[in-house]
């Protein structure tokens, strides 16, 4: 492989200039239904293919609604749903998903948990009836439980033993602490060991609720098959009892100071990084200058890091910036990794690129040509049923409205260099951030002290 | 009897049926340069973009002791400076005008993947018609390059402990055959290679007639032809490469691979000889391994990891390749396991496959898993172009595409018994333990 591609880079690609404005490309408006349970589904028709996905939201199931102790209990929640219902035993239902060939999956996000199903269309209504089953009749058996619950305690030590997966989840503990949008989804070992069945059956039926879903449905069916399908299995989900509020979360963090942590892994020959600092809300209006400047900065094959990380001196194969974001904030996060006798030097390019960033900005050539990138690939995202139904699940669930690409490209053609640059000011870390290194300690600490005091930890020490 | 024959008849009725009315043999054209060049074109206006596929029939296969892992360099070497188009010109030109690139190495082929906007098409067939034989690899960018795939290598196999494990059991069960060796290449040949065995290798396999042209999405065929005919009639044809003839030798008898190595989890591969994606066997295998390994109700997955909770994960099967490879179980266990035991349970299993065979059941489940995930796989142009490409390449011709499911459907449920007794035998088997030492305690 030339390169991976972070897909969070390609959540983030858009349109259009002048040479390429023959190739405006809309998200079709699908149309929306409201069933009397209060689903919010959102149909288009796409005959193309044998095939239909749906995507579906679940407001509050995720993890950032869940009690701290409990971290991870959303996670735990959403696999659990999908072993066992009061009609089917986990094996039954994994026999049944299978055995047509689909895919089914209810996962925990921060602010929501997602559902995903998608099948030949013959299986559709199959597939409708078990991710009903799955969503309205979950059993919570104690011996499912306990079988999940052991399993995750377990594979924390496996996503340990290899640095690369095992920077991430450090690194979000490091920077959330205990606020709620940190909580990792697959739990730690000490909040694991606290969780019951019991806590996840109250978990759920506090989050599961069918006015908090957000659907959509693309693919080969008649809207009015749709609605007998989803009359017959989704249309059942009840509200009993009105539902408390979610909980306001906290303000997103924003450290002061530099937090620098180090994790020894003494078998490592390569060290990772991760370097993050506050970002922006999902849908806020920096959107269109953020993405232009951080195309340049850390988004592309030919961006900055890239070039003098990879492209100029080799000293890795993969290095990029990205922005994450959610409703009450959002994160900017740089990330590499180099052998490491190099850490030091590494660390020390990617910390000037930061600066000059904010003090040069970008020039005109570089403005176009990211312009023209992110014009250019966005079609890619809408291509397939299952995107244009996240597509269509995103937007609602934010409010954005199904015109917010179209307002988003008319201003990514226009962003100036003076804009970007401006972006680059508000949005990319000077003093401000945190910076975590998994490696080998012996090797890269004294090529770090210079950074600054850190706080070092054995990979070994249960948690992150 | 007849009831099988019923069924079988149904499946393929339901093929012929779910083949997406857009995408049928006849839509593909199909041309051939003087030079060799097979050029496939598709078009489909769904969404304003491009995908450009450049397949070279050059592998990790087509390698040396010495100069294992030259495949892969060659493919980061493509974006690093023709005379025309200095080093990373073709990104940079790339990217400004909305497109973006990755490139691929396996065993068997080497392919270069481009998607843009339709205004960009003539720009990318002149930078790929360019770099197809205009490379000069020049020194201090070469070097360079060196550092990038080390870093890759680190990353992608000395920090994980699962590939090192994977790694060392294919160089066991492999002895002859080029296959032993992964695609990333060794270390040591990594940090060696000279520069003039890389251009060699790089004048044997980049040539016209060692390459397809695919064209998927928003673009029109008789334009497109026009521009490829233009640019690419200039390159002249090369002396066929030199083909790959050494056979492994059978097996003949059980060899085991321990390693021991810091972890707080172990690894576990079990591993048989396969055949070749062309032999008849290979479709049975394909069906077993579905029954096996692909999805929580797999016989193996059920066992391991739900029954006994012995492991993590499981998954694996057989790869469609050139030459014979391996049919392959990857185990992920729990940590502590007894490795032994582990063995021990998933060689009951595949015994009871060899004694009794698959249910009707399991039957129709793989042939279903298998149809919708081929559905799946072609709905983009990306996914179009690939798989026209690969079939080209490991089938010997893209039309094998059209009939792939017809002969999945005509695997008979006996066969997958038959296959598993024929493969998955003592004598053909490789084991490899990664064992934990150190780590936590």
């Amino acid at each position: 492989m030339k390169r991976l591609i972070a897909t969070t880079l390609l959540a983030v690609i858009l349109l259009i200039t002048p040479f390429l404005g023959q190739c405006a490309f809309k998200l079709p408006a699908p149309e929306k239904i409201v069933l009397k349970n209060g689903i919010t589904l959102f149909y288009l028709k796409n005959v193309d293919y044998p095939l239909i996905s749906l995507r579906m939201l679940v407001r509050g199931a995720g993890s950032a609604f869940e009690p701290g102790e409990l971290e991870g209990i959303a996670g735990l929640t959403a696999e659990l749903m999908q072993k066992g219902t009061a009609k089917m035993d986990a094996e039954a239902i994994a026999e049944a998903v299978d055995f047509m060939g689909a895919r089914f999956d209810i996962s925990a996000g921060s602010e929501s948990a997602s559902v995903v199903a998608e099948s030949l269309s013959e299986h559709f209504p199959r597939l409708m009836e078990i991710a009903a089953d799955c969503l309205l009749n979950p059993s919570f058996t104690e011996d499912e439980f306990a079988k999940e619950r052991s399993k995750r305690i377990d594979n924390i030590k496996a996503i340990k033993d290899n640095p690369g997966s095992a920077v991430r989840p450090y690194f979000t503990k490091a920077y959330f602490s205990t606020h709620p949008m940190g909580h990792l989804a697959s739990g730690t070992e000490s909040s694991l060991k606290k969780m019951t069945a019991a806590a996840v059956k109250d978990f759920y039926k506090k989050y599961y609720r069918a006015e908090r879903a957000i659907a959509a449905v693309v693919g080969n069916i008649e809207k009015a098959k749709l609605l007998e399908i989803f009359e017959a299995t989704l249309g059942k989900w009840n509200n009993p009892r009105p539902a408390a509020p979610l909980s306001t979360l906290p303000a997103f963090p924003k450290p002061k100071g530099k937090k620098l942590i180090l994790i020894d892994k003494p078998d490592a020959t390569q060290a990772y990084w991760i370097l993050g600092a506050p970002g922006y809300p999902l849908g806020d209006k920096i959107t269109p200058q953020a993405d232009v400047m951080n195309t340049l900065f850390g988004g592309r094959f030919t961006s900055w890091l890239s070039t003098e990380l990879r492209i100029k001196r080799g000293l890795t194969y993969g290095a990029g910036s990205n922005f994450q974001t959610w409703s009450i904030g959002g994160l900017f996060v740089a990330n590499s990794y180099t052998k490491n006798d190099k850490i030091g030097e590494m660390l020390d390019i990617a910390l000037d690129l930061l600066k000059k960033a904010r003090t040069e900005g970008f020039s005109m050539e570089e403005l176009e040509s990211s312009r023209n990138y992110l014009l250019g690939q966005f079609p890619q995202r809408l291509e397939t049923n299952a995107g244009k139904a996240g597509t269509y699940t995103t937007l609602a669930f934010y409010n954005l409205g199904f015109d917010y690409y179209d307002k988003y490209l008319a201003k990514v053609k226009a962003v100036a260099a003076a804009e970007a640059k401006d972006a680059a000011v508000k949005l990319l870390p000077e003093t401000d951030f945190v910076l975590v290194v998994v490696g080998r300690a012996a090797d890269i600490k004294k090529q770090l002290e210079k950074y600054g005091t850190w706080t070092v930890k054995k990979i070994t020490d249960p948690d992150f | 009897m007849r009831k099988k024959f019923f069924i079988l008849v149904l499946i393929a009725l339901i093929c012929t049926a779910l083949l997406p009315a857009a995408f049928r043999r006849e839509d593909i054209k199909v041309h051939k340069l003087d030079n060799g060049l097979k050029i496939l074109l598709y078009e489909d206006h769904n969404i304003p973009q491009v995908a450009l596929y450049t397949f070279f029939r050059v592998g990790s296969r087509n390698e040396r002791p010495g100069i294992t892992g030259v495949s892969h360099f060659i493919e980061h070497m493509m974006f690093n400076g023709t005379k025309k188009f200095g080093p990373g010109e073709f990104d940079r030109k790339m990217e400004f005008s909305g497109g973006a690139n990755n490139a691929f190495t396996g065993d068997d082929m080497t392919g270069y993947t481009d998607w843009f906007p339709p205004a960009a098409l003539e720009a990318m067939i002149v930078m790929e018609v360019d770099r197809m034989q205009g490379l000069i690899f020049e020194p201090k960018v070469l070097e360079s390059e060196r550092g990038v795939v080390a870093s890759e290598r680190r990353m992608s196999v000395e920090n994980n402990n699962d590939s090192i494990l994977s790694e060392n059991v294919r160089a066991t069960a492999i002895m002859a055959h080029p296959y032993h060796w992964d695609v990333i290449g060794w270390m040591s040949d990594i940090l060696s290679w000279k520069r003039d065995d890389i251009m060699a290798y790089y004048r044997t396999f980049y040539s016209p007639n060692n390459a397809i042209l695919i064209v998927v999405g928003d673009f029109e065929s008789a334009k497109a032809l026009d521009l490829i005919k233009k640019y690419y009639s200039g390159i002249p044809a090369g002396p066929p490469p030199p083909a790959v003839t050494t056979v492994e030798p059978p097996q003949m008898g059980p060899k085991q691979v321990f390693i021991r190595k810091e972890a707080q989890t172990p690894s576990f591969n079990m591993v048989y000889h396969a055949p070749n994606c062309q032999s008849p066997d290979f479709y049975p295998l394909s069906i077993l391994d579905m029954v096996l390994l692909n999805g929580e109700s797999s016989r193996l997955y059920k066992r391991l990891v739900r029954d006994e909770q012995l492991a993590l994960n499981v998954y694996g099967g057989v790869g469609e390749t050139i030459d014979p490879m391996l049919f392959e179980i990857y185990v992920k266990p729990r940590p502590g396991v007894d490795l032994n035991r582990l063995e021990a349970v998933i060689e009951e299993e595949l015994g009871k496959v060899k004694k009794e065979g698959i249910t009707e059941k399991e039957y129709r489940k793989a042939q279903n898993m298998i149809r919708s995930g081929f559905y799946f796989g072609l709905q983009s142009n990306a996914g179009k172009a690939g798989r026209l490409g690969s079939t080209e390449v490991l089938y010997g011709s893209f039309e094998k595409l059209f009939t792939q499911m017809d002969n999945y459907a005509a695997v008979k449920r006996e066969q997958v018994q038959e296959a598993a007794k024929k493969y998955l035998t003592e004598n053909n088997k490789t084991v490899g333990k990664l064992i934990p030492e150190g780590g936590v305690q």
